[in-house]
């Protein structure tokens, strides 16, 4: 019987609108589980012009496109070769940033790039996706082979919210398991005109968790190329990630003492889909 | 106004048909009719029309048209032809038809069309624009629909915008529209559409501003081929003088045949402490393979704070190339603006939004001779 392999979790970031925080999420997503001790690879599917590498500070001397050449030429080679590494003091994790020059990934096929990741899930227990806010062949095919979705939101202004809604209609009419399409709200308490509320019932669906509102260490945190998680900002956001990091794998988050009396209401609002969610 | 209406059709059947509608016109005189070139050219001139419906398919149209034209200054020439083709179509409007109809028509169809055509005459040298950006959340939409207002007020110039972010269209949320027809089936049915029918697919913002407004959910991408967004591109071309279309981020089948459609190409991004920059940088890079990438491709960057002069020369030397425009922080009034289907220009007509805007606007309406505004 030929060796039975483990197959790591694929979590994929996807919005129908574009500035989100799928970027930043997903970098501090991988980053939060590199410090748990699990080998993470963060692959930039926006192709066009991700900013995985940007955001990390990351020289791309190895991308997707790279990566997706290696695969053809040598179905057997060790894709880890091809990646990049972050790392941050003690804690590291494997990216495949998006291809230096435009004219690279213009033509990079959906079956190649849905192999890659599956080649690379039988190598990592996690491979984060960052995607581009449509719904692309690619995107599909990552939607479909993903363990977890995270569709982040913003309430921004009614064309967004328009587009949240035929997103969330979509991926309904997509299927999937109740489970496994997590709808994320991100920068909560901007400043907007639309209560969440609002949306909420719009949508038919209370929001999975809640992340708030912080452009000043999101900011910092690009400037710097230093994820929220590992630089030790005590920012509500950094903590609030944690938090849904820890409900995605199931372990008991515990906010260090100073957290507790500052917690945000956001994931008081979680009661309906603690109830979904009750594992 | 009375009509009087000289038909020229070479084809006896058709000749008759298009007869009776204009006889039973309450507001419509046949004035003569002919099925030869050389009679409508002999006989033609003791009779005096205000419309001449020309068959374009008939022995010698062109010349004929042109013999048309001198003996008749007053009338406009229409063409007719069975089925709409561009190169054809844009033939006999540089050799000075009015128009291009497709018949058989109604007496809708031809009434419409004269009011049209005598109106504006057939828009040839429209100016097209492709609004391109490389990620989304630019600003773009935001940008299109208050410099499309701008534009047609300052004109009074007829302006059309196509939605064609076929996944996510906001247009016609900005507009506040309920559109009875969409790109969707603008694209359906452009082989057989004339330009005229193609005008009753845009959605009526004023008596200036059509949109043809965007797909209602993301499937409908795959229904708007390639080649009938160029007909229909084409065709909305000698409808309006100002033509603004907004497409996907990124680049995409729909966004290159766009700007390759179009006079002018906007790039733009959205300040955001990120890398907006180099995005637009590498796009540029793109639109470089253009031999008249210079004058065809412009830059404008959004949310520019502080929005003067000196903010647009920095970008300037940070991109080493001309930054065409720059657009101020103005995210309350946007969203208000858009969450009421109202346009910013107008809740705050005063506002340095406003003015930014304006400022682009009469860019296109007047470019500057050989500049790019840099000294
Ligand atoms: N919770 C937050 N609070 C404040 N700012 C945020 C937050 N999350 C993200 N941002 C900011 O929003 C901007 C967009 O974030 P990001 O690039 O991650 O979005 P994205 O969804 O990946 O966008 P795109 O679709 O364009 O790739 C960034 O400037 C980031 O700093
Ligand atoms: N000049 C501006 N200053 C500040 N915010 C702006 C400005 N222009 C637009 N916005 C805001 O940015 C967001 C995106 O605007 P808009 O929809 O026009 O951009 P877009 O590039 O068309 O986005 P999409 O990718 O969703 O089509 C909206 O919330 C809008 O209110
Ligand atoms: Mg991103
Ligand atoms: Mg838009």
């Amino acid at each position: 019987m030929a060796e039975e392999k483990i197959s790591g979790v694929v979590i994929t970031f996807f919005s129908t609108a574009s500035a989100v925080g799928k970027t930043l999420i997903s970098i501090n997503m991988a980053s939060e589980l590199a410090r748990q001790g699990c080998r993470v690879c963060l692959v930039d599917y926006d192709l066009q012009f991700g900013d995985v590498a940007n955001y990390l500070k990351l020289p791309v001397e190895h991308s997707v496109y790279d990566a997706l050449a290696e695969m053809k030429k040598n179905p057997e080679a060790d894709i880890r070769q091809q990646v990049e590494q972050y790392r941050y003091g003690t804690i590291c994790f494997d990216v495949l940033p998006a291809p230096e020059f435009l004219d690279q990934s213009y033509n990079l096929s959906t079956e190649a790039c849905t192999e890659l990741v599956e080649k690379l899930r039988l190598l990592y227990d996690y491979v984060i996706v960052d995607t581009t806010s449509m719904f692309s062949k690619l995107n599909l095919a990552m939607l479909d082979i993903s363990t977890i979705v995270t569709f982040l939101g913003v309430v921004d202004f009614i064309p967004t919210i328009k587009n949240m809604k035929i997103g969330n209609d979509t991926l309904q009419n997509l299927n999937y398991d109740t489970h496994k399409i997590r709808l994320v709200l991100n920068r909560s308490d901007a400043k907007t005109r639309i209560s969440m509320e609002a949306v909420q019932k719009l949508l038919g669906e209370g929001f999975y968790h809640v992340l708030p509102n912080d452009f000043r260490a999101a900011s910092e945190s690009i400037s710097t190329g230093v994820p929220l998680v590992l630089s030790g900002s005590d920012s509500v956001l950094a903590e609030e990630i944690r938090r849904l990091i820890s409900r995605y794998t199931n372990r008991a988050y515990v906010p260090g003492p100073e957290q507790l009396g500052s917690r945000s209401e956001a994931h008081h609002k979680g009661g309906l889909l603690g109830r979904l969610f009750r594992r | 106004m009375q009509y009087k209406i000289m038909l020229i059709e070479h084809n006896r059947l058709l000749l008759e048909q298009l007869s009776k509608v204009i006889e039973n016109a309450p507001d419509m005189e046949l004035e003569a009719r002919f099925q030869s070139s050389s009679d409508a050219l002999g006989q033609g001139r003791v009779f005096s029309p205000n419309i001449i419906l020309l068959d374009a398919e008939i022995g010698n149209a062109t010349e004929l048209l042109q013999e048309l034209i001198g003996v008749f200054p007053g009338a406009a020439v229409i063409c007719t032809g069975e089925k709409w083709e561009a190169e054809s179509t844009s033939h006999f409007i540089q050799a000075g038809a009015s128009g291009y109809l497709i018949k058989p028509f109604t007496y809708n169809g031809l009434k419409e069309a004269i009011k049209i055509y005598t109106a504006n005459g057939m828009e040839m040298d429209c100016h097209a624009m492709t609004f391109f950006s490389p990620k989304g959340k630019s600003g773009k939409t935001t940008l299109i629909a208050n410099l499309a207002m701008a534009i047609s007020r300052t004109t009074g110039e007829q302006v059309g915008i196509i939605d064609a972010d076929l996944q996510f269209g906001d247009m016609a949320v900005f507009f506040n529209l309920e559109p009875q027809s969409t790109i969707v089936e603008a694209a359906r049915d452009a082989s057989f559409l004339s330009p005229l029918d193609l005008r009753s697919y845009y959605t009526k913002v004023n008596d200036k501003v059509y949109v043809l407004c965007g797909t209602k959910t993301p499937s409908l991408i795959d229904r708007v081929a390639i080649d009938s967004l160029e007909a229909v591109i084409k065709m909305s071309r000698s409808l309006f003088k100002y033509l603004l279309i907004d497409v996907p981020a990124g680049f995409n089948p729909t966004s290159i045949a766009a700007a390759e459609m179009s006079d002018t190409t906007y790039v733009v991004a959205m300040m955001n402490g990120g890398y907006e920059v180099k995005h637009v940088q590498r796009a540029l890079e793109i639109f470089a393979g253009w031999e008249d990438c210079a004058n065809r491709v412009k830059t404008v960057f959004t949310r520019v704070v502080p929005c003067n002069d000196q903010s647009r020369r920095k970008l300037t030397e940070a991109m080493g190339c001309p930054v065409e425009a720059v657009m101020p922080n103005a995210y309350m009034v946007v969203s208000k603006a858009a969450d009421n289907g109202q346009m910013a220009l107008d809740l705050e007509p005063d506002s340095p939004l406003a003015m930014s805007i304006n400022y682009l606007a009469g860019r296109i309406i007047h470019p500057p001779a050989g500049g790019t505004g840099d000294d």
